[in-house]
């Protein structure tokens, strides 16, 4: 049912990973996705991936895991590679069927963007295997906070987060549950033509809403009576501070994209792919 | 000294029915020039049926609610004061019924730490005050769990431990054990008596449950928006017609000792408890 | 009608780290007409138990009987068996959708796909029934108070003219006035319908007043069952899984231990206030 579905997918070990500052991770992650789409030949892949392995052993999270992503995002990998090999055009022409042409560059460019999404996909996967959700909308915050300047909401955007991740599994049960009660009352959810199977849905989506807004009522009531009030003259119980782990993390990073841009420039030069 | 004092305190709002002949606004006086004073380091229950004004009441003492007319002080704070409403809502914590509605964070300790971290108290004092937050609720092992796997009673003690954690002099329960299961209601029943005893701290309990009532210092019974009867247990549940008119229960040994007065037999009235009536039950029968 | 539950089990998420059994080996009968009052804490496996029972979870192993039909056999007679044992959850109110609380009451019956005059007349019966007057027919369910939404949602599973009916904590909640509003429309509805009730409930109280029978359950098992009387005179084993007996059982408990002359079975005020006067004053009281 509803409520087998997991959300936030944190993989608990103790890993060296797992320790790292929620912000380095984040920041890490969002150069790894720019840096990728820099990467153009075989040679460049076969190094991220290498890399890959590497952060990944060194997580404890098993492969198994990081794979899950990939299940999920397989309509779209299988739609990429559709389009990008029957709508490339190219000179190595394959084969031709109304349309539809198949060459060799199209080919090689659907591969290089399946590597590409799987391992953006795996790449984000270590992100959020590795890091709670609570520590990921502290990162969020923190990093956003410069951006307060200029009208960025960078703690209401965290404290919404929050309190999304909190609300979910209750609203699923709360779903849950209303479905089955008006299942009880003769409801039909799986037959009849989409606009009948639309119109099903309203004695659940108003209830569901109806208690959506009395919670909301409800808990904005319970945050002000323990003096919330926005972020204004706020302390943290878990205060983000960099370690010397964070700041090797920092120089791997580095090094990892200068190799990436000297791998670039090499494998233009002499290599064709 | 006194924790809560309440002088000619009013609450009065518009309610607004759309109807078909248009938009209907009529006043409601929630409360009605309310009287009384809570000691500190007592624990005070408050009665009444749903819509009789007693929640209406405990919003007041947190300030989330101000008077429309009087002065309600709180640890000698009035709560007209805006300045001081932080100051209001420190000393004054608050549980409330839904224990799903009340909780912020998806880890335990995160979520204590949520009063005292909008207070500005700092990293170091935080860590220590949710560790003996959760240690008096009796839930230091779930520090790291998420809220949503814990069971009623369970998301009721942290939410208490929520309300210790900013350290407060009193605490008002807005009716905490109505969503729990007999179990959940005698551990959590057991939180609040202990703060109560052992920490001295201000308790005022909201409840439909006399058999909460009854361990309180003091009764106050609301309805209408009026204190239509207060007094200890002992002076108050004895009424039982009285109080049954007001569409509350009165305990079963207090009952049965009202209707056996009735039926002529000369048992005191002012049984609440089981072993009082067994006492009281065997004292008669060796005098007879 | 009688429901007849066999070798029933249930476990969730089978085959993975989640998986946890909710039910092992229930074996129940229940008979037309019977008022059963089903108590366990939360976890014991009770509201796993009456969601089988109108068919909204299948069993893992073990089956049910409908008057010696097997409900889960025909995925096609689900929605029948649904309409003949109505089952009204924990907090209904919040099962609420319709502009007015006539149409929402009217929703189950629409489903039916019943006649116009036929879906009216239940409409009016199952809300005079919980006691909610006419009045309120045209009004948002909204805007009644807590006690009166849940005679409403209550009233929703009536209008499906249910042959039993599953009420699953119906007084959650509600102030003492509340409370007895719904039990007074319960035990009315059957003592004059005569349908069979499945009353979940924490309190002993409230199911000592009105059951025939009782159903403990405990970890996913029947722990014990039997008359409200011979339940309650076990009150050791009902405090051992987390339950107790009406307050004034233990009042007649102690004084008996105390060797005074007293009939065991009394759980309720009216018989407790008699049995005393009785041994108080020697003599019965007419």
């Amino acid at each position: 049912m509803i409520r087998d579905i997991t959300i936030g997918q944190y993989y608990p070990v103790n890993s060296p990973i797992h320790r790292m500052d929620a912000r380095v991770k984040l920041i890490i992650t969002f150069l790894f996705i720019v840096t990728l789409f820099t990467v153009n030949t075989f040679l460049g892949y076969l190094f991220v991936v290498l890399c890959m392995a590497a952060v990944i052993k060194t997580s404890k999270v098993p492969l198994k895991f990081m794979l899950k992503g990939i299940k999920g995002i397989f309509i779209i990998i299988a739609f990429t590679a559709f389009i990008n090999v029957f709508m490339t055009r190219g000179e190595n022409i394959l084969f031709e069927w109304g349309i539809f042409t198949v060459t060799t560059e199209g080919i090689l460019i659907a591969i290089k963007m399946c590597i590409r999404l799987v391992l953006l996909v795996i790449g984000s996967s270590i992100l959020t295997l590795t890091t709670t959700p609570i520590q990921l909308t502290d990162a969020i915050e923190y990093i956003l906070r410069p951006f307060k300047k200029i009208g960025v909401p960078a703690h209401e955007i965290a404290m919404m987060m929050t309190i999304a991740l909190r609300f979910i599994p209750t609203l699923l049960d709360e779903t849950d549950k209303i479905m089955k009660a008006q299942q009880a009352r003769g409801a039909d959810f799986d037959s009849g033509n989409l606009l009948q199977r639309a119109k099903s849905l309203i004695p659940i989506l108003v209830p569901l809403f109806i208690s959506a807004f009395r919670r909301a009522d409800e808990l904005a009531m319970a945050m002000e009576a323990r003096c919330y009030h926005g972020d204004e003259n706020k302390t943290r119980m878990n205060v983000m501070v960099l370690k010397q782990s964070d700041y090797k993390a920092i120089v791997i990073l580095v090094a990892y994209c200068i190799a990436l841009i000297v791998l670039r420039f090499a494998t233009t030069r002499y290599f064709i792919i | 000294m006194e924790m809560i004092k309440a002088d000619n305190l009013s609450y009065e709002y518009i309610k607004i029915t759309e109807t078909e002949k248009g938009t209907k606004q009529e006043n409601i006086l929630a409360l009605n020039h309310v009287n009384l004073s809570i000691e500190q380091g007592s624990f005070v229950a408050v009665l009444g049926h749903n819509g009789s004004g007693k929640s209406t009441f405990a919003k007041h003492i947190n300030a989330l609610v101000r008077p429309t007319e009087g002065v309600l002080w709180v640890n000698g704070y009035d709560t007209k004061n805006e300045e001081l409403i932080w100051d209001i809502r420190q000393s004054a914590g608050m549980v409330f019924q839904n224990p799903d509605n009340q909780l912020v964070a998806t880890v335990v300790e995160e979520d204590i730490a949520f009063g005292p971290e909008n207070m500005g108290v700092p990293s170091e004092e935080i860590r220590k005050r949710v560790d003996e937050a959760l240690q008096s609720v009796g839930m230091l092992e779930y520090k790291e769990h998420s809220p949503s796997k814990l069971s009623g009673g369970q998301k009721q003690r942290i939410a208490i431990a929520g309300v210790l954690a900013m350290k407060p002099k009193c605490i008002v329960f807005d009716e905490p054990t109505a969503m729990l299961d007999p179990v959940g209601r005698k551990d959590v029943m057991e939180t609040i008596l202990r703060l109560n005893k052992q920490e001295g701290m201000t308790i005022i309990l909201i409840t439909h449950y006399m058999d909460e009532a009854v361990q309180a210092e003091k009764v106050f019974i609301i309805d209408d928006g009026n204190i239509v009867l207060e007094g200890t247990p002992k002076q108050v549940f004895p009424q039982v017609e009285t109080l049954k008119s007001y569409g509350l229960d009165v305990p079963q040994v207090t009952e049965t000792a009202y209707e056996l007065k009735k039926m002529g037999i000369e048992i005191s009235q002012d049984i609440l408890t089981i072993e009082e009536m067994v006492g009281a039950i065997c004292q008669l029968k060796s005098t007879i | 009608m009688s429901i007849k539950i066999n070798h029933l089990k249930h476990v969730y998420n089978a085959g993975t780290i989640f998986e946890k059994t909710a039910l092992y080996d229930i074996n129940i009968t229940i008979q037309t007409g019977e008022f059963i009052g089903l108590i366990g804490h939360t976890g014991s496996g009770k509201s796993t138990l009456i969601q089988h029972l109108n068919g909204t979870i299948s069993p893992t192993e073990g089956e049910i009987l409908l008057d010696d039909e097997n409900i889960h056999k025909d995925k096609a007679k689900l929605r029948e068996v649904r309409q003949r044992i109505g089952l009204a959850f924990q907090y209904p109110e919040h099962q609420l959708f319709e502009m007015t609380v006539y149409k929402d009451v009217a929703f189950g019956p629409s489903n039916m796909k019943l006649s116009e005059q036929e879906i009216d007349k239940r409409v009016r019966e199952a809300l005079q029934t919980v006691g909610l007057s006419e009045s309120v027919y045209e009004k948002s369910p909204f805007e009644l108070s807590g006690g009166q939404k849940r005679r409403v949602a209550i009233a929703g599973v009536l209008a499906m003219n249910p042959e039993v009916l599953i009420l699953d904590e119906p007084t959650a909640g509600l102030d003492p006035k509340g409370r007895d509003e719904i039990l007074y429309a319960i035990k009315k509805l059957h003592e004059k319908r005569g349908i069979t009730i499945i009353l979940v409930s924490h309190s002993m109280e409230d199911v000592a007043k009105l059951a025939d029978r009782l159903i403990v359950m405990e970890k996913g098992r029947v722990a014990m069952t039997g008359t409200p009387k011979e339940v309650f005179a076990r009150v050791e084993e009902l405090e051992k899984i987390g339950l107790a007996a009406p307050q004034i059982s233990y009042v007649l408990a102690e004084l008996k231990q105390k060797g005074y002359d007293l009939p065991n079975d009394i759980y309720t005020v009216e018989e407790a206030v008699k049995a005393l006067y009785t041994l108080l004053k020697g003599e019965e009281k007419l």
